[in-house]
């Protein structure tokens, strides 16, 4: 170990952008053993792993570095598999250079970060294909829990009740799983087959995955609760926000996962809308986040014209992950830094053929260190365009059982949950998106570990009591 | 109060002298106290600067003057009579005196009141003035007539039992043949406290003395030496081991001499509460009076080195394995002069760790003593001027008038019975039943091995940070930092049960070991079966079972098991054993109590002679008791119950997997240790790496390896030698354990901040036990737990430095902005109750006052120091931002020992704290003369009682430089100084510091530990100005993990203790205290002041505001922080720079300052020791312990009040020497010689004008024969110490110990009258850490020649063991015979050795360095480069010796023998040619 002096970060071999755009598969090769142990030698071992106390699942990452350096796959597969309810997949999409790659020493002290994602996602499928898999110990519980939803929390709600024996009743309202997982994040980051394989895994081990069946709809709320003995509520927020300008809403206007959503089902060969068929057309996307990242991308790959990404501060402040941005630039997007967009300009015939911008720039830091956007008075100018992609964010959609069945919610229509993600119902748990609001795929997937942990709690006091 | 008082440990200068044909003279008396007057400088003077510690004589029975004395009181002595020398207190003691004396058929002729003079006491020595009374008896029948000695050592025992009650009272002696003349005198006025020894008829043929230096100031008459029968110089570091083995033995006695009615009256044979020289004095005379022979009773107690001695005569090797079954050594630090009236004696321990030099004359004389010169005796009429060597023994029989040197004495002892036979016949290696060990895994292929590990406590990390580094290096693993996880009394997490108790160690009054470089006195050696009668000997004593170490596998355990199993074909009811299940389901304190009982009941009826403890079995119902608490409770109770002697206690756990707790089983009783889950988790490891059957096996025997190393290193830092000295002892500290669980089950150890009881400890262990064994839903994929003890793991153990703190301290250094610092201050305080400050808060008895009314922060700084990181350790940048920086804001920074570029000892990046440290390091002259404070670092927070390494690696050129090396070179420092062995060693060290550098301050740095106030006492009684109590969880750039985590206490504990101590024997006011360990915050800091702190020491903290972020990985030379790294590249990532540190300063300053106003106080000063400004928590977690020890404030003064505690010995000698030659210091072109007759009380000379020079022309010093010395006679100790260039030392007459060390330039010349083999020119550790010089002494010196030598030449003509230890540069010539164990640790330099007899190969220690020969072509450049140096000698000495050889070079020039590291030998010979 600590051979960081002697070894350079290397990422693992990418695609040629110009060969990669031509499909959906992934753009990443995963690493051979050699360059994985080789890069996980570079790791200090440090007294204070900074990597896992940033991480949210508090990943035991030094270890299955260590383990990985000595090419022992089986205590680097159960380790990493331990903490982490899908490390294949939080290896391939995690932001890293925000998280464990950012805070890891060697990233802060000049050296490059250990290339903590890659080998992350090298352990899990380089234990898959030796067969290793996630054990579960089968049902043993006579409790069972409802899981509404199948994105990233609920996935990982599932994963930890099924290993402690837990039956689960999952529903999901699309008819595939996995959420944002299998809808919201395009192939090229994360083939579909991986977040498949998961829940084959998870139905292997006792999980009842009910398909197209949306609660509130299809099966009533207190129909569930009679079923089970305690339910987890994972629906994430989903609800796009809003720009605030003149046509937001018009033929030709897109949200960001509406978008993806499409072009995704598209790729299933479900069916799906046609007006999100983007080919030879000049596309602009508005936002500079990774869900951006994703629209500008696919954008490319459905064969548009062009692609501009349209952002208000300046690439060092974009908020998306820093290996997505280079990514999308060197797959052929354009970027035009602070500017924000006003209006969109609409023919006669309602239909968008430009984006009116404004030019912007960035106050002094603050106090916080923060940088306020300003708008520079008279800079008005305008962008060409045929669609016009909004991604800002999301914000939480409030399905009527929550308040039927007495589940607060806050002002933003989060569900309110104490420390044991209980909500105000007893019982009813909920974690991820649909409680703390849009966040990354691996928070939700910590709401996931700890709500488990908890309902398990919550179980086994039901338990005495009776 | 008192008990601060009641613990002390003494150390002293002693001797013997003798009429060797038993001729009583006068002058054998003035001698003695002359003698006893020259060592003054060896004992310690109380505060009243009068009374002393403590000096005394014990005569051989000067007959003809108490005759003369009867007469004066009317009585005609008869032929037999006998004196008691007695300190009395009340009339009424004389009646219970009289009544036993005549129950015993002895007579009492009459009392004598013991003419005095108090005029000669001291005010302390005054108040507590016995009435001196001597006591004429006579025996009162025939059979007393007999039995007259044993008749009084039956009533004297009685008596004293019979006065326990009168805590003064005491019988000095009570013998016809020798008289004990003591007190609490200072030796140059004890002749005018008693008259009698001015009387010319007061005749004596031999006199034993000793002064005494006590750590504690109120010291008692009754503690004075010589005991009845020895005087004692050094310290037993395994006393409570023996005190119980002594309690176990007594348990079956059988005397010869005595009836069992008598046995009784005079067990137990010691107590307690006595200093352990009088407990070795109590059993010494016990065998004596048992009858057993004089040398017999002096050697089974110290014994030499004989396990692992591989030329000893096996013949004695067998009298001493014999005696091993019976005996254990006293072991420790000792030079003991010993008699029984006929014959007198004088042993060195094994280690040869105390000076005992001894002159023979022609007039038939023999004197003993601790230096030379102490009597002036013509050069003409000494036959020879010797000294012991380690573990040696010399003896005189008085009766027939004969000297009896070591093989004498060794000759006669080996052919006193057929011990090798008895041995053959009767002594069983378990060994030799076992062909191959971990042959048989079958114990280890465990299917519940999961939840065995878990219950255990082995997580992966501990797998992959302990077992398996074991498994690959086959040593412990090493870490860095220090230890910053709570105690396990306070922790809410699993913690092992060993995790309670902290590892004694050994600091100043007495010398840890060196196990690896000085393995040869090392031993692990285990026997079972029962003690027999230690009274008599034969040959069933032999009957034991025996192995090489206490840790045993399958194979061995098998086997021994096998002798005490009636279905066995081996059986032998000797070892009969019988096992006994640990294991419970609920009442862990009444399982424990009927576990006890079913052991003593099974010893008792079934005659159970191996008792097995076993955890074997836990499942979800039974729970194992803590095993060391099954073992410490067991043990005690078969001490009670009177049967501990008869058997030897095994354990089968599954508990410990490092060695410290290993160690913690054996030192509460355990005789051998079957870590079976420890196997069985190495056998997982291996089958998991799919290993082969040998390389498993490898892996098995490096565990073994590494366990054997980490219990030598366990017990070689408390100084013991061998395991058998070490089980009893109890040497741990336990912290937060009921006194009810430390009463029951290890009442020998001290129990610091009590706590939890059986009830919490069961709570503990059901909770474990739970989690384990019911379905936990976590874990389920990698069952095991991850850690989070030697590594921060989010959830797991508390990390002080977590990666929070470490990122708030980083924003305050970086903004400098104080609601960052409010954010760290929150974030450190807020423990949860983790550290035991936490438990404190704050309870001022005045309001709040305006801020601005606090004294300002700069008055603060001055009170802030960084804690001792030597440059080395940390890179330059590092180092020097953390001394511009303390610079800046007035604070001091310390330089750790490593030396100090001289281009910046003038600049603002000068340490202002130089630190001297065992290895001696760069400590030079000049190095010395630039400190304003000089810190003697005694012990480390992290590793106290342990050397260091700097591995090669880091050794870079300019690192080398500053070292004296060469770069690449290793550098190893040793466990203990060289030239501290005891408390008057420190006071001597401090003495030289005070020459050198008579400006500057000297502070000692101690570590927290359970009586540490009492080492303190004595500290500051060797006039130190300032003591520093470090925290045990103090960093470190390297040290085995064991020690990191278990040794040493929390600096709360340690800093109470010693504030107290001082106190309560008036001695706060003369020095200062500092603390450091995990310091932080301004509540840190109030806290550590009302604890009685002055000043503030950063260690981590500071090195965090750098930018470091606790890797842990300091010794791997990698650090990525650029701060422990001497890397280039890595040094260019270093951020820290010196705005940041004060910018930390500055916000902690500031908020220590508003806490002040916040309890109305205007300043630090006036809160130091202020304790009753701090109240325990209100907290049902702080409600278990009890802190009112720590809290506890007693009377006096709570600060220093003088600026300076200064020696009593004002150097005039020098100073008055130094005016002489100033005019050559002012013009260095005005040469000099000055003629001087010299003696032992001018100690250290050279070092006052050395240091002068320093300060003015560095380590340049003057050109060479400057200043020229012609001295006579026989110096004091480190004579030329320090020595600087230009000074040329010529003596006529011979050194003592110490010559020449440090010294960095000039000439040492030794020219005794007397040439020869016979003839010792200098005493112990010459030239130990000398950086460069000449040293030529004709004649032999002491043990330990240039240890850590780095770069004088040195020709001398013969010397004792482990020379040229640690060398690591320097010329080192031996004309003549060696000891053992030369050039241990050395890897540096060049010895040449001449060896005639051809022996010496076998004294070499071969391990780093390769010796050939230098009579071939290729070592050409090697024979004449000596050549050139012998004629040099002979021009300066005209050594008698040197000349032969070189007049016949061609011939001689092929015994010489040339000794250089396996890794140097291409390296110049010359120094001067290296870089």
């Amino acid at each position: 170990m600590q051979n960081f002096t002697e070894l350079e970060r290397i990422d693992p071999e990418r695609r040629g952008s110009n060969e990669r755009i031509k499909d959906y598969k992934e753009i990443y090769e995963i690493f051979k053993t050699n360059d994985a142990a080789t890069q996980a030698e570079r790791c200090i071992q440090c007294g204070d792993p900074y990597c896992h106390n940033k991480c949210p699942l508090h990943n035991y990452i030094p270890f299955w570095l260590k383990a990985t350096a000595n090419i022992d796959k089986k205590l680097a597969f159960n380790l990493s598999n331990e903490s982490n309810p899908f490390p294949e997949i939080t290896g391939r999409i995690c932001p890293v250079d925000r998280l464990c790659e950012g805070d890891c020493t060697l990233n802060q002290d000049g050296f490059g970060a250990i290339t903590i994602g890659s080998i992350e996602t090298f352990i899990s499928e380089n234990g898959f294909k030796h067969g290793l898999k996630p054990l579960f110990p089968g049902i043993s519980s006579d409790k069972r829990v409802a899981v509404i939803g199948s994105g990233p929390s609920s996935m990982s709600v599932a994963t930890y009740l099924l290993r402690a024996g837990i039956g689960v009743d999952m529903y999901e309202k699309a008819s595939r799983p996995g959420g944002l997982l299998t809808y919201g994040i395009p192939n090229f980051k994360l083939n579909k087959k991986v977040v498949q394989r998961r829940y084959e895994w998870l139905k292997d081990a006792g999980l009842n995955l009910i398909l197209n069946c949306e609660v509130g709809k299809d099966i009533s709320f207190s129909e569930i609760s009679k079923k089970c003995n305690g339910i987890f509520i994972g629906i994430g927020a989903q609800k796009p926000k809003k720009a605030n300008i003149i046509n937001e809403q018009s033929s030709g206007t897109l949200r960001a996962l509406d978008f993806l959503i499409n072009i995704q089902k598209k790729l299933f060969h479900e069916s799906y809308d046609e007006k999100y068929d983007v080919k030879d057309k000049n596309v602009v996307v508005i936002g500079g986040g990774d869900t951006a990242m994703d629209c500008v991308r696919t954008a490319i790959r459905e064969g548009a014209k062009s692609v501009k990404c349209l952002y208000r501060r300046d690439r060092v402040n974009m908020p998306g992950s820093k290996k997505e941005i280079k990514n999308a630039y060197d797959e052929g997007t354009q970027f035009i830094f602070n500017v924000t967009p006003k209006e969109i300009i609409l023919n006669s015939d309602k239909k968008v053929i430009a984006v009116r911008m404004k030019k912007t720039m960035l106050t002094e830091k603050d106090n916080t260190g923060r940088q306020k956007v300003e708008v520079i008075k008279g800079s008005d100018f305008r962008i060409d365009t045929d669609i016009v992609i909004f991604s800002l964010g999301f914000e939480h959609e409030i399905p009527s059982f929550l308040a039927e069945n007495g589940i607060e919610v806050n002002k933003y229509g989060g569900v309110i949950v104490d420390e044991h993600y209980e909500t105000s119902k007893k019982g009813i748990f909920a974690g991820g998106d649909c409680q703390r609001g849009a966040d990354l795929v691996v928070t939700a997937a910590n709401d996931g570990k700890e709500a488990a942990h908890f309902i398990i709690k919550s179980l086994k006091r039901q338990e005495k009591i009776i | 109060m008192n008990e601060y008082k009641n613990y002390f440990k003494d150390n002293c200068g002693f001797g013997l002298l003798a009429n060797i044909d038993n001729k009583a003279t006068h002058t054998n008396v003035e001698d003695a106290i002359r003698a006893l007057e020259k060592m003054m400088h060896r004992g310690a003077v109380a505060a009243d600067g009068k009374s002393g510690d403590g000096s005394g004589l014990l005569f051989g029975m000067p007959k003809s003057f108490m005759r003369k004395v009867a007469m004066q009181n009317g009585i005609d002595l008869p032929k037999q009579f006998a004196v008691a020398m007695v300190f009395m207190q009340e009339e009424k003691q004389k009646t219970i005196i009289n009544d036993i004396l005549a129950a015993n058929d002895l007579k009492v002729l009459f009392y004598r009141k013991v003419p005095i003079d108090t005029k000669a006491l001291g005010e302390f020595a005054l108040k507590s003035l016995p009435e001196i009374v001597q006591i004429f008896v006579k025996p009162n029948s025939i059979s007393a007539t007999r039995r007259f000695a044993l008749s009084m050592y039956i009533a004297r025992r009685e008596i004293e039992k019979r006065m326990q009650e009168y805590e003064e009272f005491y019988i000095c002696s009570f013998s016809d043949k020798s008289i004990s003349y003591k007190g609490l005198v200072m030796p140059t006025h004890i002749k005018q406290f008693y008259s009698d020894l001015s009387c010319k008829d007061f005749k004596t043929s031999f006199a034993l003395f000793h002064q005494r230096f006590s750590t504690n100031t109120l010291p008692q008459w009754k503690l004075a030496q010589p005991f009845r029968s020895i005087a004692h110089n050094g310290e037993i570091n395994s006393i409570s081991a023996n005190r119980f083995n002594l309690y176990a033995k007594s348990e079956y006695m059988k005397s010869s001499v005595f009836t069992d009615k008598e046995m009784k009256k005079i067990l137990p044979i010691t107590y307690n509460n006595v200093s352990d020289s009088a407990s070795l004095d109590n059993m010494l005379e016990f065998l004596l009076a048992n009858g057993i022979d004089f040398f017999k009773a002096a050697r089974v107690l110290i014994p030499s080195a004989w396990q692992n001695a591989p030329h000893m005569d096996s013949n004695l090797r067998a009298f001493y394995e014999y005696m091993s079954t019976c005996f254990e050594a006293w072991d420790g630090p000792a030079a003991v002069s010993l008699t029984d009236g006929r014959h007198i004696g004088c042993i060195l321990d094994r280690n040869g760790l105390r000076p005992a030099k001894y002159i023979i004359t022609k007039d038939k004389r023999i004197i003993i003593s601790s230096e030379y010169g102490i009597l002036d005796i013509d050069e003409n009429n000494v036959i020879e001027r010797g000294k012991l060597k380690s573990g040696e023994m010399i003896g005189v029989d008085l009766k027939y008038g004969k000297i009896l040197k070591n093989d004498d004495i060794n000759n006669y002892l080996k052919e006193l019975n057929p011990y090798g036979k008895w041995l053959n016949h009767n002594m069983v290696y378990l060994q030799e039943f076992v062909d191959l060990p971990f042959t048989d895994l079958s114990d280890y292929e465990m299917n519940n091995i999961i939840p065995m590990q878990k219950m255990a406590n082995i997580t992966y990390e501990a797998k992959d940070m302990v077992i398996i580094p074991m498994m690959e290096e086959g040593k412990e693993n090493t870490g860095s930092m220090g230890d910053d996880t709570p105690l396990a009394a306070f922790s809410d997490k699993q913690r092992c049960f060993s995790d309670f108790f902290k590892q004694k160690f050994a600091q100043v009054t007495n010398p840890p070991i060196d196990p690896i470089r000085e393995r040869i006195v090392m031993s692990l050696n285990t026997g079972f079966g029962e003690i027999r009668n230690i009274l008599d000997e034969d040959i069933t004593h032999a009957k034991r079972l025996k192995v090489i170490t206490p840790i045993l596998m399958k194979e061995k355990i098998d086997v021994l098991l096998s002798f005490g199993n009636p279905n066995k074909p081996r059986y032998d009811r000797f070892y009969k054993n019988k096992t006994f299940s640990t294991l419970f389901e609920e009442n862990l304190k009444g399982s424990l109590n009927d576990l006890a009982y079913d052991v003593v009941d099974a010893v008792k009826m079934d005659r159970i002679r191996v008792v097995v403890l076993s955890d074997k079995g836990m499942d979800s119902k039974l729970k194992a008791i803590p095993m060391a608490m099954a073992v410490g409770r067991v043990n005690q109770v078969l001490l009670e119950e009177g049967i501990r002697h008869l058997v030897s206690i095994v354990c089968i756990t599954s508990e410990p997997y490092d060695s410290h707790s290993m160690a913690s089983l054996i030192t509460y009783g355990a005789s051998a240790i079957y870590p079976y889950l420890l196997f069985a988790t190495v056998l997982e490891v291996c089958k998991n790496k799919k290993l082969s059957s040998y390389e498993t096996k490898i892996r098995f025997k490096n565990v073994l390896n590494a366990l054997n190393l980490g219990l030598f290193k366990i017990i070689s830092k408390m100084g013991i030698s061998t395991i058998a000295s070490y089980r009893n002892s109890a040497l741990m500290d336990i912290i937060g354990l009921s006194k009810n669980i430390a009463q029951d089950c290890f009442s020998y150890s001290s129990c610091i901040i009590p706590g939890l009881g059986y009830e919490d400890i069961e709570q503990r262990l059901n909770k474990v036990h739970k989690e384990v064994y019911t379905q936990n839903e976590r874990n389920q994929v990698f069952p095991i737990k991850l850690g989070g003890f030697y590594k921060y793991l989010r959830g797991e153990e508390f990390h002080g430095f977590s990666p929070d703190v470490i990122f708030a301290i980083h924003k305050v250094a970086q903004s400098g902005k104080a609601e960052d610092f409010r954010m760290l201050s929150k974030l450190s305080n807020k423990n949860n109750l983790k550290r035991i400050r936490d438990f404190f808060e704050l309870n001022s008895d005045k309001d709040p006052i305006d801020l601005k009314d606090v004294e300002p922060k700069e008055e603060i700084f001055k009170r802030f120091s960084t804690a001792a990181m030597s440059l080395g350790s940390i890179s330059p940048e590092a180092h020097e931002a953390l001394a511009e920086a303390m610079n800046t804001i007035g604070g001091k920074s310390n330089s750790g020992e490593g030396g100090e570029a001289t281009k910046r000892l003038k600049s603002p990046q000068r340490s202002k704290i130089k630190q001297i440290a065992s290895g001696r390091f760069g400590v030079t002259p000049e190095y010395l003369r630039s400190a304003q404070e000089i810190q003697i670092k005694l012990a480390q927070g992290a590793k106290p009682g342990e050397g260091g390494q700097l591995p090669g690696h880091k050794v870079s050129p300019f690192i080398a430089s500053l070292r004296y090396t060469m770069p690449g070179v290793t550098l190893i420092s040793p466990p203990p100084h060289h030239d501290i062995y005891s408390i008057e060693d420190l006071a001597q060290l401090i003495f030289d510091l005070k020459q050198i550098n008579p400006d500057a301050m000297i502070s000692v740095k101690l570590v927290s530990s359970s009586h540490v106030g009492t080492i303190a006492a004595g500290v500051a009684k060797c006039y130190a100005d300032k003591i520093i109590i470090s925290g045990a969880d103090g960093g470190t750039g390297a040290a085995p993990l064991t020690s990191i985590k278990f040794a040493g206490d929390p600096w709360e504990i340690g800093l109470s203790d010693t504030h107290n101590t001082l106190k309560a024997n008036h001695l706060r006011e003369f020095v200062r205290l500092e603390t450091d360990g995990g310091l932080r915050t301004g509540l840190d800091i109030i806290k550590a002041a009302m604890i009685g702190a002055e000043s503030y020491a950063f260690g981590t903290g500071a090195l965090a505001v750098l930018g470091c972020k606790i890797l842990r990985i300091c010794h791997l030379n990698k650090c990525s922080t650029g701060i422990a790294t001497q890397d280039e590249t890595l040094r260019e990532h270093f951020v820290g720079n010196v705005q940041k540190l004060i910018n930390y300063f500055t916000l902690l300053a500031e908020d220590t300052r508003e806490i002040l106003a916040s309890i109305g106080y205007s300043s630090i000063e006036e809160i130091v020791g202020r304790s009753d400004l701090l109240r325990v928590v209100e907290d049902k977690k702080a409600k278990k312990f009890d802190f009112s020890n720590i809290l506890k404030r007693i009377g006096g003064v709570d600060t220093c009040q003088k600026e300076r505690n200064n020696p009593i010995d004002k150097n005039i000698f020098e100073k008055e020497i130094l005016k002489e030659v100033y005019p050559t210091i002012q013009n260095p072109d005005n040469h000099i010689v000055i003629k001087k007759e010299i003696c032992n009380i001018n100690r250290s000379f050279g070092v006052l004008i050395s240091g002068e020079i320093a300060k003015f022309y560095g380590n340049s010093g003057l050109p060479e024969n400057a200043m020229i010395f012609k001295l006579k006679g026989t110096p004091g100790q480190s004579f030329g110490a320090f020595l600087v260039k230009g000074i040329t030392l010529k003596l006529d007459g011979n050194g003592n110990d110490y010559v020449g060390k440090g010294m960095n330039g000039g000439k040492i010349i030794i020219t005794p009258k007397n040439q020869g083999d016979s003839f010792s020119s200098a005493g112990n550790a010459c030239l130990y850490g000398a950086t460069g010089g000449k040293f030529y002494a004709v004649g032999n010196v002491g043990e330990r020649f240039c240890v850590r030598n780095s770069g004088a030449t040195a020709v001398v003509e013969g010397v004792g063991d482990h020379a040229c230890e640690y060398m690591t540069g320097g010329v080192s010539v031996v004309l003549g015979n060696t000891g053992i164990n030369f050039a241990a640790g050395m890897t540096g330099g060049v010895a040449f050795v001449y060896d005639k007899d051809r022996g010496f190969i076998d004294r070499l220690n071969q391990e780093l360095v390769v010796a050939r020969r230098i009579d071939s072509d290729e070592t050409d450049e090697a024979k004449h480069f000596l050549k050139k140096l012998l004629r040099d000698y002979i021009n300066e000495t005209s050594s008698n010796k040197a000349k032969y050889i070189l007049d016949n070079y061609r011939h001689e020039v092929r015994e010489f023998w040339m000794i250089r590291p396996k890794d140097l030998t291409k390296t110049p010979l010359n120094p001067d040619e290296g870089d």
